[in-house]
């Protein structure tokens, strides 16, 4: 699946509870995204009693980096848990490569690695590493080379033969991301991976997380970490109370918020002179100078805005030395998205 | 022929987790005690079959050492992983939960079985030759009603996230409620059957009069059908407990 195929059936909020496409892709000859998805969910909710955790949630997820992002109490938990066939659904239908996800079989394409901090204490990395490999089905020799093969990845092998009590929080991640990986699954889902772990820890993580993306893994990575997403995930799952309010790239979910002022900073030889013009079109909200050449736009909606930009620039001779849309991130998207669903309510 | 493999490792592993922990140390401590009482039941009273089971073997072992130690090890298997929150991991591989059940089953089985025929048979050893000769003969029963609580507190463990507490109160309390009750009631308490199976084991050295004194409120059943039960019991509660297993959601 190449990059530009998509990770995750885009979808944002519609005036309605089921979030649509982004790329606005339909059925038609081609097969649809369940056929090459690893990740399938087919409107699934999950009821603890009276409590909706998830509500009507459908995606797929294909080879690549995803994102899952959302408030305390959004379903992030309950998602991964339903991903990883510790939950079974109350409504819907949960499959990972094509395996009802409750079921064992299915359990040799997931890799989980959870957010609890729950280990066999008394074990050293070594033999738990090797023993969630023979739990898996690896016999004597190649569970050995595996289990050496993943401490090497995870910078573990030097100080793997000591109690995993003694370990700091960021050994114990690296651990637990090597139990994850040992039987070499299709879809790794990863809950607060980079919790506790310093700052070259992460990149070296992270690095590694994007290595198995490329090899065509599907990898699921839960954050409250909002920066980290940016850097990380080639598509990102909005969740807010129980449901999935947008799914898709970062610049995609970012260019359907159109009705959500976007920041956008111009460098420019003529600051003043661009400054005129755009200030009397509908789009530009707002606008204040930076610095010699730089000025800073309020605009909505953004593609209207950067279409007429393009004209000025090309027929008017405007010169454009930088583009630069500021509030694109993750943890501004984010917090736009929180906002639209409080009001959706 | 891996899931196998898989199985076995699970096995090996459980039983070792539960060797090195505290419910041995439990189970041992208990057992010295138990052991304590009888050298001195041994060098006070005048032993006899009669006495050793009525004053020792029911109050002491059947009564206390033998569902406790079963409990032990039954709860520890399953219970013990969800409060360490390394269930997961098991759950996480793709073994069917049954067989995860049937691993910790085995584990908890077999170490109960070396503890509380071990036991017995120590404790017969010291309470003196009476002990010794009374415990040769009841063995059978311990084994099957073993069998029977290891296979109810297990599927305890599948049930309630405090196990263990749960498995105690069942033991202490209940357990005994039950098995004093007049009436067929006591038929739900398992160590109602281990008693009739005592009480026809020993019969040859004139123990059944150790038993309850007055057999209207007893209302004995013959031995065969106590055998059955027991195995029905084992049978039914794994099958039970496997099931619950393979069913719930643990989170």
């Amino acid at each position: 699946m190449s990059q530009g195929s998509g990770h995750v059936s885009d979808a944002l909020p519609s005036a309605g509870t089921r979030p649509r496409r982004a790329d606005g892709a339909s059925g038609g000859a081609r097969p649809g995204p369940e056929a090459t998805s690893v990740v399938n969910l087919q409107q699934v909710s999950k009821f603890f009693g009276p409590v909706i955790a998830l509500n009507d949630v459908t995606l797929q997820l294909q080879p690549g980096m995803t994102g899952l992002v959302g408030p305390n109490g959004a379903g992030k938990s309950t998602l991964i848990r339903l991903l990883t066939g510790q939950l079974r659904p109350s409504l819907g239908r949960v499959q990972v490569c094509g395996c009802d996800a409750w079921r064992a079989v299915a359990k040799r394409h997931i890799g989980y690695c959870a957010d609890a901090d729950a280990f066999y204490e008394e074990m050293s990395g070594r033999a738990f590493v090797r023993l969630i490999a023979r739990l898996h089905g690896l016999r004597g020799r190649p569970a050995r080379q595996r289990s050496e093969q993943l401490l090497e990845q995870v910078n573990m092998a030097h100080r793997a033969d000591r109690p995993i009590a003694s370990y700091s929080k960021g050994m114990r991640q690296r651990i637990k991301l090597a139990q994850a990986l040992v039987h070499d699954p299709d879809l790794l889902v990863l809950d607060e991976p980079l919790n506790g772990v310093d700052p070259i820890g992460r990149l070296e993580i992270l690095e590694q997380l994007r290595n198995l993306a490329a090899k065509g893994k599907a990898v699921l990575v839960s954050t409250h970490i909002l920066d980290e997403m940016d850097k990380l995930a080639d598509r990102i799952l909005f969740l807010c109370r129980g449901r999935l309010i947008a799914a898709g790239s970062l610049a995609q979910v970012r260019t359907m918020l159109a009705d959500h002022p976007l920041r956008v900073a111009i460098s420019s030889s003529q600051p003043r002179a661009l400054a005129a013009r755009l200030v009397r079109h509908p789009t530009v909200l707002g606008l204040r100078f930076e610095g010699e050449t730089g000025l800073i736009a309020r605009v909505r909606p953004p593609h209207e805005f950067f279409r007429m930009l393009a004209e000025l620039a090309s027929e008017d001779g405007f010169e454009i030395n930088r583009l630069r849309v500021l509030d694109a991130s993750t943890e501004a998207v984010f917090d736009y998205l929180m906002e639209t669903a409080r009001h959706m309510r | 022929m891996s899931s196998l493999y898989a199985i076995l490792h699970l096995t090996f592993l459980s039983a070792r987790r539960m060797i090195w922990s505290r419910q041995t140390v439990l189970n041992l401590l208990l057992l010295v005690l138990a052991t304590v009482a009888c050298i001195a039941w041994s060098l006070r009273e005048d032993p006899t079959p009669e006495r050793f089971v009525a004053q020792i073997l029911l109050p002491i072992y059947v009564a206390f050492l033998l569902p406790i130690s079963c409990l032990c090890y039954a709860t520890a298997g399953i219970a013990g992983d969800r409060e360490e929150g390394t269930l997961v991991y098991l759950l996480a591989t793709p073994l069917p939960r049954p067989l995860i059940y049937l691993a910790k089953y085995a584990a908890a089985l077999t170490l109960t079985l070396i503890w509380t025929l071990g036991g017995l048979r120590l404790l017969g050893q010291a309470a003196g030759p009476v002990g010794a000769q009374v415990v040769a003969l009841v063995s059978w029963p311990v084994l099957l009603a073993s069998c029977a609580y290891v296979g109810l507190f297990q599927w305890f463990a599948t049930l309630f996230s405090r196990a263990t507490i749960v498995a105690l109160g069942y033991a202490l309390f209940l357990e005994v409620l039950i098995g004093s009750m007049p009436g067929i009631v006591k038929r739900l308490a398992v160590s109602f059957y281990a008693q009739i199976l005592i009480f026809d084991a020993t019969g040859d050295l004139g123990v059944a009069s150790a038993g309850p004194h007055n057999p209207a409120m007893f209302l004995p059943i013959a031995a065969s059908a106590a055998t059955l039960v027991l195995l029905i019991a084992t049978v039914g509660l794994f099958l039970l407990g496997g099931w619950t297993f393979s069913q719930r959601e643990y989170v």
